[in-house]
């Protein structure tokens, strides 16, 4: 074997089992000599390339994974969470949409007719409204009011969901009865009588205009409608 | 409905435990030539750390994947060359040539004699081409069949180019020894 390749297969690999290469150093001292100096610069080179490694590193690794896996079980919710859930929100919709398509102006006027909503409305519009001021704000719905309804205690724009009404607070016998007016158009869908578990309302149309009437008394309400079919002209 | 599940869940949880216990080998066993390689691949020490661990994550993923134990020192080594590969990806503007700075603080690699700090900095001045297959073999023991498949060259090349990073590490040492002297006289 010449020199060469001697020199050559044993700077690629010190380490090498090829018989040849053993044969030649064998033969050959000074080549026996290049391959040991040849080994023990690797050997060098192999504490050189021996970088301390960080301190607790396996153990960094070990509990990153177990991180890893924590988040990763987390995510996994069992098929029949995800089943629930949607259930429920198929019903929480339907509810929803059912409510609201059956009677959504009448439940829109339940709500201004809540006591706290009353109140409300009651301090903004001060006390005994006159039938002037009442007639300035029905000139919106082109109707006027011509005889005397009652004590109005309150009368003020308000808006059921998005129609525009009057609202009007009249006392009655014996309590606080509401009235709306709104425009026939936008309120088609109300039925004529309507309830629910502690207030009474009926509606009736007046020309281009639709009188609503909600109060928890049965007399009071029906009592209002009679007067209001004739003192609204529109 | 639900106790249907109970029997598998009880092997899943055995099985994940016997992962466990193969990953935690895996890691024991092989973490700290993993991380010396990662050191002399990427020259930063906290990059470095970094890739090991994102190494030992994809591992973790795919452990089921690692048939024969006897390859997963070359298992490893792929995933942490595809994961630093990876690096480059998706930091663009990072893309400094590495071999072009001189980056390797021979302080940062740790106490050492004055004679290992000077094989650091030739190892580290290395062009990666060069530096990388005598990693693979004097660190990781890797056989030139065996640094052929990793860097998917033929044996020759692998050959002539541990040859050629010897005879370099070499010459610098010559280069160096006057220097040497001088700073010791």
């Amino acid at each position: 074997m010449d020199e060469l390749s001697f020199r050559r297969t044993i700077y690629a690999e010190p380490n090498t089992t090829d018989p040849d290469i053993i044969q030649a150093a064998n033969n050959d001292p000074a080549k026996q000599a290049f391959w040991d100096e040849v080994k023990a610069m690797d050997a060098q080179l192999a504490q050189a390339m021996n970088i301390p490694v960080p301190e607790n590193f396996a153990d960094k690794l070990i509990l990153r994974q177990g991180m890893d896996e924590f988040t990763q079980k987390r995510k996994k919710r069992p098929w029949y969470v995800a089943m629930a859930a949607s259930v429920a929100m198929v019903v929480g919709v339907s509810y929803m949409t059912l409510l609201a398509g059956n009677n959504g102006l009448a439940n829109d006027v339940f709500a201004h007719v809540s006591h706290e909503y009353m109140n409300k409305e009651m301090t903004m519009g001060g006390k005994n409204v006159t039938q002037e001021a009442i007639n300035e704000k029905m000139a919106t719905f082109n109707g006027s009011l011509s005889e005397d309804i009652g004590e109005v205690v309150s009368a003020n724009y308000c808006y059921l969901n998005t129609i525009k009404s009057l609202h009007m607070i009249i006392r009655g016998k014996t309590g606080l009865v509401n009235l709306f007016v709104v425009t026939d158009n936008k309120s088609k869908e109300l039925e004529e009588d309507f309830s629910n578990d502690e207030l009474i309302g009926t509606s009736f149309l007046l020309s281009s205009a639709k009188i609503i009437i909600v109060g928890d008394d049965k007399e009071d309400v029906s009592q209002l409608q009679l007067v209001a079919k004739n003192a609204f002209r529109f | 409905m639900f106790s249907r599940n109970k029997k598998p869940n009880l092997s899943v949880s055995t099985d994940m435990m016997k992962k466990q216990k193969r990953y935690e080998a895996l890691v024991k066993a092989f973490h700290a030539d993993i991380f010396r390689y990662a050191m002399w691949l990427i020259k930063d020490k906290a990059i470095a750390e970094d890739v090991v661990q994102e190494t030992f994550l994809r591992a973790w993923k795919s452990l089921d994947s690692l048939k024969d134990q006897a390859a997963a020192k070359s298992w490893l080594i792929t995933i942490l060359r595809r994961e630093n590969a990876r690096r480059f990806e998706r930091k663009q503007f990072d893309l400094v040539d590495i071999d072009d700075v001189v980056v390797a603080d021979p302080h940062n690699f740790g106490d050492v004699t004055l004679e290992h700090r000077e094989l650091r900095r030739i190892m580290s001045n290395l062009s990666e081409e060069y530096r990388e297959p005598l990693m693979m073999q004097i660190l990781m023991g890797f056989t030139g069949d065996e640094i052929a498949e990793q860097l998917n060259l033929n044996k020759n090349t692998v050959m002539t180019r541990l040859f050629r990073a010897r005879n370099q590490i070499k010459e610098a040492l010559l280069d160096e020894q006057p220097k040497g002297e001088q700073v010791n006289g």
